[in-house]
């Protein structure tokens, strides 16, 4: 599916006027409400988007911001834009185009593929540029028929993973895992060799159990110890104990085209909330649960 | 004769499979169990009632009440109990330990037994700063020992007792007098070896002193409910004549009441880790093999061989049996050993009346269990001990364990023998 088929050019704008966040909705709602039959329209139109960007951050650093509205039984989807000669201010960003999108309540996946799509695109600082330079919403249209913005059909865990993420080397000391979830507020990291291999994960519970003896774990409760010198053991290993040694080898993994459902189902089956994203045995990203219900039920 | 050295050879290929563990033990025994069933060398309708299902559900009755008395913490209560009433004095505590693994251990599987006080063990001598082997080693030996005093104590014990009508009655009058010879001089010798060289601070005393070992009991409710139902249980085992019902039923009706009691709905989790399907399963194909040699008449041509050599003469034949089980079980398991020695003193026991065969089935008990004390690989309870102090950061050697194994083993197998001579003789 090509961006273009959803576009209308009466819905696009080229603003030059100096505008406020507010002022720049109103006028979007008032053009796609007399473009289009909406359920609800007018001042309550803008007051649930207002209300929505108070919610959740729709502002992105590349200058694009994509309030998102939901309609109950709005069995289509509609697409307003403007771009801003003047950039306003959403969220500390500096915002030169605005994209609202409306959508049925059920279609989250075209949403977040389009979003996916935008998002793509405003990184392209020209092509911005001479979007924004167009006469008007044909031209636009014109311009971006020739660029030939694809929407990709399926969501894939690509679109919502953290890429490049940080991991640590099965060689490492326990001290510098244990700086490492420290400083990047983790409580699990992949583990990879010098040439990005992936090798498995490592996580908070497999660091702290160096420091439980193991005879302890196999009685069944320890509410008769008042005073165990807390894992004093663990302190005495972390020179000398490496990540190697606790880490979970060959740990299931994701591939990037992996789907949502795959992701959340393997989710579930193996009770991580934590997966490394794997491409030919290298580590391309990691997603967690929270990814998904952030990016996909939330967004 | 065809389907004979089939049989023999198909059992043979098993036993070396088990002894070398090249394949899983369950895997090889049922392997070798449909075997011969294929090969015809026993009929489909033979090979499953060869299978003794009295064994098999008491195994698995014993596993769930087992698996829910375990919950309760009553074992790990005991075992700190014993610590502080030895006043965290660690020798003491060997002795005492000792002598309650044995105890649970008449009760409970062996395996069972370590993996409940093992790290109980670990755990106290880890806060006394000595080194737990000494324990880690005696408790084992202990285990083997507790459980030859029971029918009820381990599996060699559940076999016989079920091929033989003896009941639970007749092993506690007939084993455990013997087994409380074995445990007063296992003590002593347990003496001798370690009492040397046990200092601990009073400070690190102190801190064992500090248990609050009532907090083991999360489920109070539970463990009365499961102590009536044990004693129960055990006074059933004792007139199991006059109830006219077989060992295995009632040992199934405590464990399914128990199993109410510990979750009336789920049991998925209980039937996953409770009850040791791997186990049932060796049996059920060892059943089978044995019974193809029994069906192709390899046991008769063995038994008959035997009373030839031996003249008839049960005495000698005890103290064989009693020796050659005991040394053959410190190599190899002793569960499919005595499987294929049950049909054989059976055989013999058709020239006797059955009173004349009490010592020989009491040989092969005594032999059997106390057996697997002469080496490491002896009995399962030695591996699975040695396995935690592994784990712990506590090597045990093979030589580690056998030079002060073999000494029980032979110590408890002279007693044994004195006491069969003394008592049937």
């Amino acid at each position: 599916m090509h961006l273009i088929s959803y576009l209308d050019p009466r819905d696009i704008r080229i603003e030059q006027r100096i505008l406020t966040k507010q002022q720049v909705y109103q006028q979007m709602v008032e053009t796609i409400c007399h473009n289009h039959p909406l359920p609800v329209c007018g001042n309550e139109l803008l007051e649930l988007i207002l209300q929505r960007d108070q919610e959740s951050a729709t502002a992105y650093p590349s200058g694009l911001a994509i309030p998102h509205i939901r309609m109950d039984g709005f069995k289509d989807t509609v697409v307003g834009m403007t771009f801003l000669q003047n950039p306003i201010d959403i969220n500390g960003f500096s915002i030169n185009w605005v994209v609202l999108i409306i959508t049925d309540k059920t279609s989250s996946k075209l949403y977040l593929n389009m979003v996916s799509a935008l998002l793509a695109l405003s990184k392209d600082k020209e092509t911005v540029q001479a979007l924004s330079a167009a006469q008007d919403g044909h031209g636009v249209m014109q311009q971006l028929k020739h660029l030939d913005v694809e929407i990709k059909k399926d969501l894939t865990i690509a679109d919502i993973m953290v890429k490049d993420p940080v991991s640590v080397r099965p060689d490492a000391f326990l001290r510098e895992l244990s700086d490492l979830m420290n400083e990047r507020v983790t409580s699990v990291l992949p583990v990879t060799d010098a040439q990005g291999t992936y090798l498995g994960d490592v996580t908070i519970l497999n660091f702290l159990k160096v420091g439980v003896p193991n005879y302890m774990m196999m009685i069944d409760n320890l509410n008769f110890l008042l005073s165990f010198e807390p894992l004093e053991h663990l302190f005495e290993k972390l020179d000398e104990v490496r990540v190697s040694e606790i880490m979970v080898e060959d740990d299931v993994f994701l591939r990037p085209e992996a789907s949502i459902i795959e992701a959340v189902s393997e989710m579930i089956k193996h009770e991580k909330r934590y997966m490394s994203v794997v491409d030919k045995g290298k580590l391309v990203g990691v997603v967690t649960a929270m990814d998904i219900f952030r990016k996909v039920i939330q967004a | 004769m065809f389907y004979m050295i089939l049989a023999v050879a198909i059992f043979a290929i098993t036993y070396i499979l088990i002894m070398t563990e090249w394949i899983n033990k369950m895997t090889a025994a049922l392997l070798g169990g449909f075997l011969v069933v294929v090969t015809g060398a026993i009929s489909q309708g033979k090979a499953y009632q060869a299978v003794d299902w009295n064994v098999i559900f008491l195994l698995i009755g014993m596993m769930m009440v087992m698996g829910v008395l375990k919950q309760t913490g009553v074992f790990q209560y005991i075992a700190i109990k014993v610590a502080k009433f030895a006043r965290a004095k660690p020798l003491y505590i060997l002795l005492l330990m000792f002598s309650v693994t044995a105890l649970v251990s008449a009760f409970l599987d062996n395996v069972t037994t370590v993996m409940i006080l093992v790290p109980i063990a670990l755990l106290i001598a880890s806060e006394l700063k000595i080194t737990p082997i000494p324990y880690i080693i005696t408790m084992a030996i202990a285990s083997n020992i507790g459980g030859t005093a029971t029918i009820i104590g381990d599996p060699p014990n559940v076999m016989i007792g079920s091929a033989t009508q003896y009941s639970f009655m007749d092993f506690i009058y007939h084993l455990t007098p013997a087994i409380v010879i074995v445990m007063v001089f296992s003590l002593v010798l347990t003496w001798l070896f370690f009492h040397k060289g046990m200092r601990v601070t009073n400070e690190n005393r102190a801190r064992l002193m500090n248990y609050k070992e009532d907090n083991l009991i999360a489920n109070k409710k539970l463990l009365r409910r499961s102590l009536i139902v044990v004693t129960l249980m055990l006074v059933a085992f004792l007139f199991q004549d006059k109830l006219h019902l077989a060992i295995s039923t009632i040992a199934m009706v405590s464990g399914l009441i128990l199993l109410l009691f510990s979750n009336r709905k789920r049991v998925e989790n209980f039937l996953a880790h409770d009850i040791d399907w791997a186990t049932i399963f060796f049996f059920i194909g060892l059943f089978i093999i044995v019974g193809s040699l029994i069906e192709t008449g390899f046991i008769n041509l063995v038994s008959n061989k035997i009373m030839a050599v031996s003249s008839g003469d049960l005495r000698k034949t005890s103290v064989i049996i009693l020796w050659f089980s005991g040394i053959f079980s410190a190599f190899i398991d002793n569960v499919p050993f005595v499987a294929t020695m049950i049909p054989l003193i059976k055989s013999i026991g058709t020239h006797f009346p059955a009173q004349a065969m009490h010592p020989v089935w009491w040989a092969l008990s005594l032999g059997a269990c106390l057996g697997g004390n002469g080496t490491l690989i002896g009995a399962s309870a030695n591996i699975v001990s040695v396995g935690l102090a592994h784990k712990n950061g506590f090597s045990i050697s093979f030589l580690d364990f056998t030079k002060i194994g073999v000494f029980y083993m032979l110590l408890s197998l002279v007693l044994s023998t004195a006491y069969i001579l003394v008592r049937y003789f």
